[in-house]
C-alpha cells in the first residue's frame, strides 16, 4: 500500500464526512457510538483488551503507542464497570469524538476551525483535505469489487459502516455481489470479539434510534 | 485490580447520568403523546355525543387504576427484556413469538388509525376555523394533505427538533384545558354533577364504548417504557414517570369533562351531538372572550398536529425495529444518516396516510365520524387488546423468569390488571355498536374485529414461516435493534 494506514477510529472519522464540503453526515449520537466502538476495536486490535459476550477484559494494561487509545485504556483500567454497552454510551457522549479529532488534528488530517458566531466561539474540526474523507470508503468499495480479501482492520470498518448507516453514502455505488461478499467475509473472517463489538455498535444505533436520541 | 477505586468508577456513572433522562422529560414525552387537549375538546365531546352517556370522568379515573396497574409488571418487564416499548417484544418474550408477530401487525393497524383518525379530525376540525379567520373556503381533504405533508417532512427530517417544539406544544395545551375547564365553573349554566362522577354509569349499556374511549385518550403512556435503557435509574426513573403521567392525564381529563358536563347542563349529550368538538370552546366562551377561544381553537389544531407527529414517530419505529429484527424487510430497519429518523418506516406511514385521505375524499365519505371518530375507536379497540394481551404476557414472563422482581410485581398486579383488561375487553367488543355509533350488526361493528382477527392470524402466520425458512430470524424477534444482523449465529440474517 502506498499510503501509510491510519487508525480504525480515523478512518471511521474520514469516511462519515462527505467529499465535497467536509461536513459530518453522521449526527453527533451515532458518530460517538461508531467512534466509541472504533476506539474499543483498535484495543482489541491492540491485544489490549478482548470482548467476552457484553463484557471488556483488560487483557494488558501497558499503555498502547498513541495519546487516544491510551487514555481510554487508562480510563478503562480505573473504573469497575466491564459492561461494553456502557462503555459505547459513555465514550459516545464526546469523550471519543474529542480524542479522535485530537488525533486526527495531530496528524494534519484534520483542521480545528474557530468560528465566532452569535453566541461564543465554536470549535469544529474539518478534514483539511476532502481526498482524504473519501479514501477509507473507496478503498473498502475498491477491495469488495475486485473480491479481494480485507485486513482485519478494514473489515472492523466495514462492520462499522454498516453499524452505522454510513454505508448509505460511503458503500452507495457498491454494486449487490460486492456487498455480498463483503457481508460474507464480515461473517466468516473477523474474530469474534470484534464480530461482538460490532454487533454491540449496530444495537446501540438503533436502540439511539428507539428512544428518539440519535 | 489494583487501580481501581470507586471514584474512578463514578466518573462513567455520572458522565453517563447526565447524558441520561430524568422523569420530567419522560413525563412530558409521555404526555405529548396522549395529546391532552385533542382528546379533551375532541375525543370528550364526540364521546359524549356518539355515546349519549355521561360517566366520562369515572370512565377515565376507572381506566387510569386498571393502566396503573397494568403498569406495575409493564414497566418491570421492561426492565429485563430488550426492545421495550413495542407490545410485540413483550407478547413474543411472555406468550411465544408467533403471538408476538400477530400482535405487531395488530399494533401497526391499530396506531395507523389513530393517524388517519387524526388526518380526519385535522382537516374537518380546521375547515370551519379556517373560513372564519381567513374567509377562505377549503375543503377539509386539501387541508389534511397539508398536515399530512408537514408530519411527512418531519417525519423524515430532524426528530430532535420535533421534541423540543412537542413540549412547548404541549405545556400551552395543558394551561390552555386547565384555564377553560377552570373558567366552566363560572359560568352561568353551572350546576355541579354528579352524573360524571357516578360509578353506576359503568354498569350500563354502552360502558364499554365509554371505557374504550378513556383507553384512546391514554394511548401513547405505554411509550415511557422505550426509555428504561436511556433513563438515569431503570428501576426508578420509568415507573415513577409512568404512574405520574398517568395520574395527570386522568386528573386532567377527569376534571375538565366533569367540568364541561357541569357547565353544559342536564341536554349535555344532545349539545353535545350538535355542536362537537365546539362544546368545550363554547362552554368557556361566555367566561374568557372570544380572544381565548381562538387561542384555543389555534392550540387545538397544534395538539391534533402534535398528536399525528407523534404517533407518526412511533409507527415508523415500530416498522423500523421489525425490520431490523428482519421481520419486516431489512430495507426498514434503515435510518436517515444524518438524522437519524427511521426512514423508511417513515415513508410507509406517510403513504399509507395520504391513500387513506385520498380515498376519503373521491368517495366523499364523511371525516368526522367515519374517519376521526371511527379511526379513533378502531384504534383505542385495537390498544385495548394489544394492552390485554401484553398484560398476560408479562404475567407469562414472570412465570418463566421470575428472578430479581418481587410477588407483587409479578404476580398480584399482572393477574388483577389482566382480569380486569378482559372484563373491559369483552364490555367494549359487546357494546361495539354503540362505540362505533351505529345499529347493531352494521358493517363497522364486525368489519374491525375480524381485521384485526385476520392481522393477527396473519402475523403468527408469518412468524410460523420465519421460524421454517428462517431461523435465525425467528429467534430474533422480539429483540428489536439488538437482534443482531452480526451475531455469529445469524449466518443466513443478511
Amino acid at each position: 500500500m502506498l499510503i501509510a494506514q491510519v487508525p480504525l477510529a480515523d478512518d471511521l472519522y474520514l469516511a462519515a464526512h462527505d467529499t465535497v464540503r467536509g461536513r459530518c453526515v453522521l449526527t453527533p449520537a451515532t458518530l460517538g457510538l461508531g467512534l466509541s466502538s472504533a476506539v474499543l476495536a483498535e484495543l482489541i486490535l491492540l491485544r489490549r483488551l478482548d470482548l467476552r459476550d457484553e463484557r471488556l477484559v483488560v487483557l494488558d494494561d501497558r499503555p498502547p503507542p498513541d495519546l487516544a487509545t491510551t487514555a481510554v485504556l487508562g480510563q478503562l483500567v480505573r473504573e469497575q464497570r466491564r459492561g461494553v454497552r456502557d462503555w459505547i454510551a459513555y465514550l459516545s457522549t464526546g469523550v471519543a469524538a474529542d480524542l479522535i479529532s485530537r488525533r486526527l488534528t495531530r496528524a494534519g488530517l484534520v483542521q480545528r476551525i474557530a468560528t465566532r458566531g452569535l453566541f461564543g466561539t465554536r470549535l469544529r474540526y474539518v478534514p483539511a483535505d476532502t481526498v482524504v474523507t473519501g479514501r477509507p470508503g473507496s478503498r473498502i468499495r475498491v477491495a469488495a469489487e475486485r473480491r479481494e480479501l480485507l485486513g482485519v482492520p478494514d473489515l472492523v470498518l466495514a462492520g462499522l459502516v454498516f453499524a452505522t448507516g454510513l454505508d448509505q453514502h460511503v458503500l452507495v455505488a457498491l454494486d449487490p455481489r460486492g456487498r455480498d461478499h463483503l457481508f460474507d467475509q464480515l461473517r466468516r473472517r473477523l474474530p469474534e470479539p470484534l464480530h461482538l463489538l460490532v454487533g454491540h455498535a449496530e444495537a446501540a444505533v438503533g436502540d439511539a434510534v428507539m428512544a428518539r436520541r440519535a | 485490580m489494583p487501580y481501581t477505586t470507586s471514584a474512578g468508577s463514578a466518573r462513567l456513572c455520572t458522565a453517563l447520568a447526565r447524558d441520561r433522562l430524568g422523569v420530567p422529560a419522560v413525563v412530558f414525552f409521555v404526555m405529548s403523546a396522549a395529546a391532552p387537549l385533542t382528546v379533551v375538546a375532541g375525543v370528550i365531546p364526540t364521546g359524549l355525543a356518539v355515546t349519549g352517556l355521561t360517566a366520562v370522568a369515572i370512565a377515565f379515573l376507572t381506566v387510569a387504576l386498571v393502566l396503573a396497574l397494568f403498569s406495575v409488571g409493564y414497566v418491570a418487564m421492561a426492565r429485563h427484556i430488550a426492545n421495550a416499548g413495542a407490545f410485540y417484544a413483550y407478547i413474543s418474550r411472555g406468550l411465544g413469538r408467533p403471538f408476538g408477530v400477530g400482535a405487531a401487525w395488530v399494533a401497526l393497524a391499530a396506531y395507523n388509525s389513530f393517524q388517519v383518525a387524526s388526518y380526519g379530525g385535522f382537516g374537518a376540525i380546521a375547515a370551519p376555523l379556517l373560513t372564519g379567520w381567513f374567509g377562505i373556503d377549503l375543503p377539509w381533504w386539501l387541508i389534511a394533505l397539508a398536515a399530512w405533508l408537514l408530519v411527512a417532512v418531519l417525519g423524515v427530517r430532524d426528530v430532535a427538533v420535533n421534541g423540543k417544539v412537542l413540549a412547548t406544544l404541549l405545556v400551552a395545551e395543558i394551561v390552555l384545558v386547565v384555564v377553560f375547564s377552570v373558567a366552566d365553573l363560572f359560568t352561568g349554566g353551572f350546576h355541579a354533577s354528579a352524573a360524571p362522577l357516578n360509578p353506576a354509569g359503568l354498569t350500563g349499556t354502552g360502558a364499554g364504548a365509554l371505557l374504550v374511549m378513556a383507553v384512546t385518550g391514554f394511548v401513547g403512556f405505554e411509550q415511557s417504557v422505550v426509555f428504561s435503557e436511556e433513563s438515569r435509574d431503570p428501576r426508578r426513573t420509568v415507573p415513577r414517570a409512568t404512574y405520574i403521567a398517568i395520574t395527570l392525564i386522568a386528573v386532567l381529563y377527569a376534571f375538565s369533562a366533569w367540568a364541561m358536563i357541569s357547565a353544559a347542563g342536564p341536554d349535555v349529550t344532545e349539545r353535545a351531538a350538535v355542536t362537537g368538538p365546539e362544546l368545550f370552546f363554547l362552554l368557556a366562551a361566555d367566561r374568557l372572550g372570544s380572544t381565548a377561544v381562538h387561542l384555543g381553537h389555534a392550540l387545538f389544531l397544534t395538539s391534533l398536529i402534535a398528536a399525528m407527529i407523534s404517533f407518526h414517530n412511533i409507527i415508523a419505529r415500530y416498522t423500523f425495529s421489525l425490520g431490523r429484527e428482519g421481520v419486516l424487510p431489512r430495507a426498514f430497519g434503515r435510518t436517515v444518516p444524518g438524522t437519524g429518523a427511521p426512514k423508511n418506516g417513515s415513508l410507509a406511514q406517510s403513504a399509507f396516510g395520504l391513500l387513506v385521505i385520498l380515498a376519503y375524499a373521491l368517495l366523499g365519505w364523511d371525516p368526522v365520524v367515519q374517519l376521526f371518530f371511527w379511526g379513533g375507536s378502531t384504534g383505542g379497540l385495537g390498544v385495548l387488546l394489544l394492552l390485554t394481551v401484553t398484560s398476560a404476557a408479562v404475567l407469562g414472563y414472570f412465570a418463566n423468569e421470575p428472578a430479581g422482581e418481587n410477588l407483587w410485581r409479578r404476580v398480584v398486579a399482572p393477574f388483577t390488571a389482566t382480569a380486569l383488561l378482559i372484563v373491559v375487553t369483552t364490555l367494549a367488543i359487546t357494546n361495539i355498536a354503540t362505540l362505533f355509533g351505529v345499529l347493531p350488526g352494521s358493517r363497522p361493528t364486525w368489519v374491525v374485529p375480524l381485521a384485526y382477527a385476520i392481522f393477527a392470524a396473519a402475523g403468527a402466520i408469518w412468524a410460523l414461516t420465519l421460524r421454517r425458512t428462517r431461523p435465525s430470524v425467528y429467534e430474533g424477534i422480539g429483540w428489536g435493534a439488538r437482534s443482531r444482523r452480526f451475531r455469529l449465529d445469524g449466518g443466513d440474517q443478511w
